[in-house]
């Protein structure tokens, strides 16, 4: 009958629950969006420079990473790439040459990277085929040397398809070189900065022009991302002279964001706990002082103190379990609504491009959230109505029955 | 038997006193109708309130049965009222969330009675206050004579060896007043109930057995009818 009370005491100012109930709710879905919207934010990076450029896993000769000098190339390059290629984990592998170069057209100039690419295996490891405007991934050109360009770069160099660029850059052996190439295709992809330093030429192209046989990367992509860091470690046991990286070591700031967000999550849920123990507070305390003279006609009776303190108890629990799941039932239909359609933000694109996103967000919130939600408001609950219970004890029952 | 010896209450909040009670000394005995009267202020209530463990006596002491009431601690004063007490107050104070029925067999499931008991000692309680067809009704949807009828079977559905009621007529028109005696009485007649009132209603007086009379914390007339 405890419960009965309990549970039937909470409508008895419906209106009052009912904001309590909703804010909570709120507070819940306003933060479990905030969440989702940054996890996906998170994810959307890392999943857009791994596929774009990163991959999961790169190897380079330690010395070119240490000193970027053209020679340093990978000088197990063949038994890595056939050893990579063979492998049932591996999903894709492509070897890159790079050269840093200056390029020009006549419109304009810049510094890039010339990146020396095996188209087949490259389509294969990476999205910047499908990036591409026509679809060209210098697989159609005529006589002069194909050469993709980003959208970001062709509008500095006021270059378009079909328009001749020179880069110059030293070959193996410290002696300038220059290669014309044509604009057989502009790409763009989500990392404007990413664009802006990068141009993509076939690898037997550079080789010919820089005079260097073999590349500086390899770069991979595994079938499972779970298993990177332990593939890693396999790697680098068999080949321990070669400078073996996971997309952690290559770009930590997107491990960092990993982390980020890892605090910004946790600091989220105190603030929305926080929240909710004030609510429940400030409501069970003025449900206490408004049936002070209920409480001590109940203790009058004979209904001991602690049954009264677990009555009170089990009314915010009643509260906190009302909200709990609205919260969490709106956060999920919108997380999966989202989820599918994403939330759209083409209004701040540039922006948003500026640091590898998309302007479509997907948000995305680990399951684990909503165990862990559900649990800490239980606990908020309980925790928050301690001082409330501990003032109805301290009610004198004569007093309140004469007072009230 | 309630005996009450000695007794002195004074409130005192730092700047003035007030002595609620001086000095009294009381015994009722079991089978008792006992109405205590006085004008507002006299010390009835508080009177009421340290027979039933409600407040606690600045000297003197209060024994129920064998029990001093002074050696219970906070818990076991409140078992004690459960078991021993029944309160019947001005304001019917029912517990408003719940049935009328719910209301009577709330004590008996803080005693822990098993069901069956419970049903029936409940039936018997409504039928013995003419309420037996009101049973599902929650306080709201209840005249005051009705809910002061229900608080008196509340009262009693603990076996309690005394009932104290604190003006139980002062919220009741005429002839819920009459009924709430006629039935207070026939269970005192008939079950033997010990009743205690504080009361300054003329209509309660009237029909009570004995009749203390306080003034200014002090008991100034005592006599049974």
């Amino acid at each position: 009958m405890i419960f009965k009370i309990a549970f039937q005491n909470i409508w008895r100012n419906k209106l009052r629950s009912w904001v309590v109930i909703l804010a909570i709710a709120l507070g819940i879905f306003g933060g479990l969006a905030v969440i989702s919207t940054a996890t996906g934010l998170t994810k959307m990076r890392q999943e857009n420079a791994i596929k774009t450029y990163v991959s999961h896993i790169q190897v380079h000769d330690s010395a070119y990473l240490t000193y970027g000098r053209l020679q340093d190339t990978i000088s197990s390059e063949k038994k890595i790439m056939q050893f990579l290629s063979l492998h049932k984990e591996v999903a894709a592998v492509s070897n890159r040459l790079k050269v840093e170069s200056f390029i020009q057209s006549a419109g304009g100039n810049s510094g890039v990277i010339l990146n020396g690419i095996d188209t087949k295996r490259e389509k294969e490891l990476t999205n910047l085929s499908e990036l591409c405007e026509k679809g060209n991934f210098l697989e159609v050109y005529k006589r002069k040397p194909p050469i993709i360009i980003s959208q970001k770069l062709a509008t500095k160099l006021n270059a378009k398809i079909k328009t001749s660029i020179q880069c110059s850059f030293t070959n193996m052996y410290g002696e300038a070189t220059t290669g014309v190439f044509k604009v057989v295709d502009i790409f763009s992809s989500s990392n404007s900065m990413y664009d802006e330093l990068n141009a993509f030429v076939r690898l037997e192209d550079l080789q010919s022009l820089s005079l260097i046989d073999g590349s500086h990367e390899i770069a991979f992509l595994l079938k499972d991302d779970k298993k990177v860091e332990e593939f890693r470690e396999v790697l680098l046991a068999k080949y321990p002279n070669q400078h073996i990286a996971s997309w952690r070591g290559i770009a930590p700031e997107l491990g960092y964001a990993d982390k980020m967000m890892d605090l910004v999550m946790t600091i989220f849920l105190v603030i929305i706990m926080l929240a909710l123990a004030f609510g429940i507070v400030n409501t069970m305390l003025m449900a206490v002082l408004e049936r002070k003279k209920e409480l001590g006609m109940l203790i009058s009776i004979g209904m001991n103190k602690r049954k009264v303190f677990w009555m009170i108890v089990l009314e915010s629990i009643f509260l906190a379990l009302i909200a709990g799941p609205l919260g969490i039932f709106v956060t999920y239909i919108a997380v999966q609504f989202f989820g599918n359609y994403g939330i759209d933000l083409s209004f701040a694109a540039a922006g948003l491009k500026s640091v590898g996103l998309e302007s479509t967000i997907f948000p995305d919130l680990n399951p684990m959230y909503y165990v862990i939600i559900s649990l800490l408001v239980i606990v908020t609950a309980i925790l928050s109505c301690i001082y409330p219970a501990l003032k109805a004890l301290k009610l004198n029952p004569a007093e309140t029955l004469r007072t009230a | 038997m309630i005996e009450v010896t000695n007794i002195t209450k004074t409130y005192d909040d730092g700047k003035v006193q007030v002595h609620a009670l001086r000095g009294v000394d009381v015994e009722i005995t079991e089978g008792e109708f006992t109405a205590i009267v006085g004008p507002s202020g006299s010390g009835k209530t508080t009177l009421l309130n340290i027979i039933g463990g409600l407040d606690t006596p600045t000297h003197g002491e209060v024994t129920i049965g064998n029990t001093s009431i002074a050696s219970l601690s906070e818990n076991e004063l409140i078992d004690f009222r459960l078991n021993h007490i029944g309160f019947v107050f001005q304001s019917y104070n029912l517990i408003p969330v719940l049935t009328a029925k719910e209301n009577v067999e709330f004590l008996m499931l803080l005693q822990k009675k098993n069901d069956k008991e419970r049903d029936e000692r409940t039936t018997q309680l409504l039928k013995a206050v003419g309420l037996e067809d009101q049973i599902n009704k929650k306080p709201n949807e209840m005249s005051g004579g009705q809910q002061q009828r229900v608080a008196v079977a509340r009262a009693l559905a603990s076996k309690p060896d005394f009932v104290l009621a604190d003006e139980p007529t002062a919220n009741l028109d005429s002839k819920s007043t009459a009924n709430l005696l006629d039935i207070m009485l026939k269970l005192n007649e008939e079950e033997n109930t010990t009743f205690v009132f504080s009361t300054h209603d003329q209509r309660v007086i009237d029909r009570a057995k004995r009749v203390i009379t306080v003034e200014d914390g002090k008991i100034i007339s005592d006599h049974t009818k």
